[in-house]
């Protein structure tokens, strides 16, 4: 299943099973993701020289100023639409290292086999993808740029463990899944909607939908996961044991 | 005159044995491409891992363990059956060989 970024903020503020202290450090990290869509418009279409504002804001602005600015100059040359391949380099890199890191901490902590079980696929996984991005960037000379997007998505993952460090047990359980089913979906939605139409690179591009049934995969195993544990505990892939 | 009818006739009928085959199957997108390939006993199937992320090819007669990004393993059918297989790290992804 897969759904909008959008759709998935309105589903964290409406879902009360979601620790409320979860559901910060989830919003945290997809208000980074999100700040992709707004940023990337205003500099579309912010007049050259313009100065920086709030991505929100800059975004309104731009669009009147580009709209007025229709009528009295020349039409602006097209702009990417989106992050530049160098900032979608950074942005994957990030989103990556803060699933690493938090799996870290939930093999350190959880004591529920399945959790780790979990835990250790997404710290190889999300492992392999990253060393593979970074040999790509490095053979395609791209140098990661930094946006406040991926930096938001580091401070978001720090506050995450910093929270989660606090709990144990099957708290710590609930809360480590929780977040790893919303953070799957939304980097899913952004990668979809936002990454993928914005690589301009060929191989880059083929890369981050070649990965996309990986994180697909996370997710589906993650919500099979928190059934599971809502449910008692069972095995959360006992579907698909041969 | 007559050896070199039964040479003949030796190779002629050796000839009628197909010659082992080696066929490929693609790990790709997590999914095993085919997900089911019928084999003769003497090939050879061979999976490449074409994903970002590592993958196993295990069932109750062979196991791979992990392979690698772009990495190959190789499983040489050598008795008849239905081999149902899936991978360690992403149960999810089944397929199978059907060895006759």
């Amino acid at each position: 299943m897969q759904i909008s970024s959008d759709d998935f903020v309105s589903r964290i503020a409406s879902d009360s099973s979601l620790l409320g202290l979860m559901r910060t450090s989830i919003v945290l990290v997809l208000a980074a993701l999100l700040a992709l869509a707004p940023s990337c418009k205003n500099k579309s279409t912010e007049p050259a020289g313009g100065s920086a504002a709030g991505s929100a804001m800059g975004s309104a602005v731009a669009e009147t100023g580009s709209a007025m600015g229709s009528a009295t100059a020349p039409t602006p040359p097209p702009a990417p639409a989106g992050p530049t391949d160098p900032q979608i380099a950074a942005i994957v890199v990030a989103a990556n290292q803060v699933d690493i890191d938090a799996g870290n901490l939930a093999i350190k902590k959880t004591k529920n086999p399945e959790v780790k079980k979990f835990a250790e696929l997404m710290v190889t996984d999300h492992t392999a993808v990253n060393k593979g991005a970074v040999e790509l960037v490095t053979k395609l000379k791209v140098t990661p740029e930094e946006t406040d997007a991926s930096k938001g998505l580091v401070a978001g993952g720090a506050d995450n463990r910093a929270k989660l460090e606090k709990l144990d047990g099957a708290a710590f359980d609930k809360a480590y899944v929780d977040n790893e089913v919303a953070y799957h979906k939304a980097v899913i939605g952004v990668l979809t909607s936002q990454l993928i139409p914005s690589a301009q690179n060929a191989e880059l591009k083929s890369t981050l939908v070649g990965v996309k049934p990986a994180f697909d995969a996370h997710l589906e195993h993650a919500e099979k996961l928190q059934a599971s544990l809502e449910g008692g505990g069972g095995s959360a892939m006992a579907g698909h044991k041969m | 005159m007559k050896l070199g009818l039964i040479l003949l006739v030796a190779v002629a009928c050796g000839s009628n044995k197909p010659a082992p085959k080696i066929l490929h199957v693609d790990i790709r997108g997590m999914k095993f491409e085919p997900d089911a390939l019928a084999v003769s006993v003497g090939d050879t199937v061979e999976w490449t891992n074409q994903d970002l992320v590592p993958h196993s090819v295990t069932s109750a007669a062979f196991d791979s363990k992990a392979i690698a990004p772009h990495a190959t393993w190789s499983y040489v059918a050598r008795t008849g059956g239905d081999f149902a297989y899936n991978c360690t790290f992403h149960p999810m992804m089944v397929a199978a060989i059907i060895v006759r």
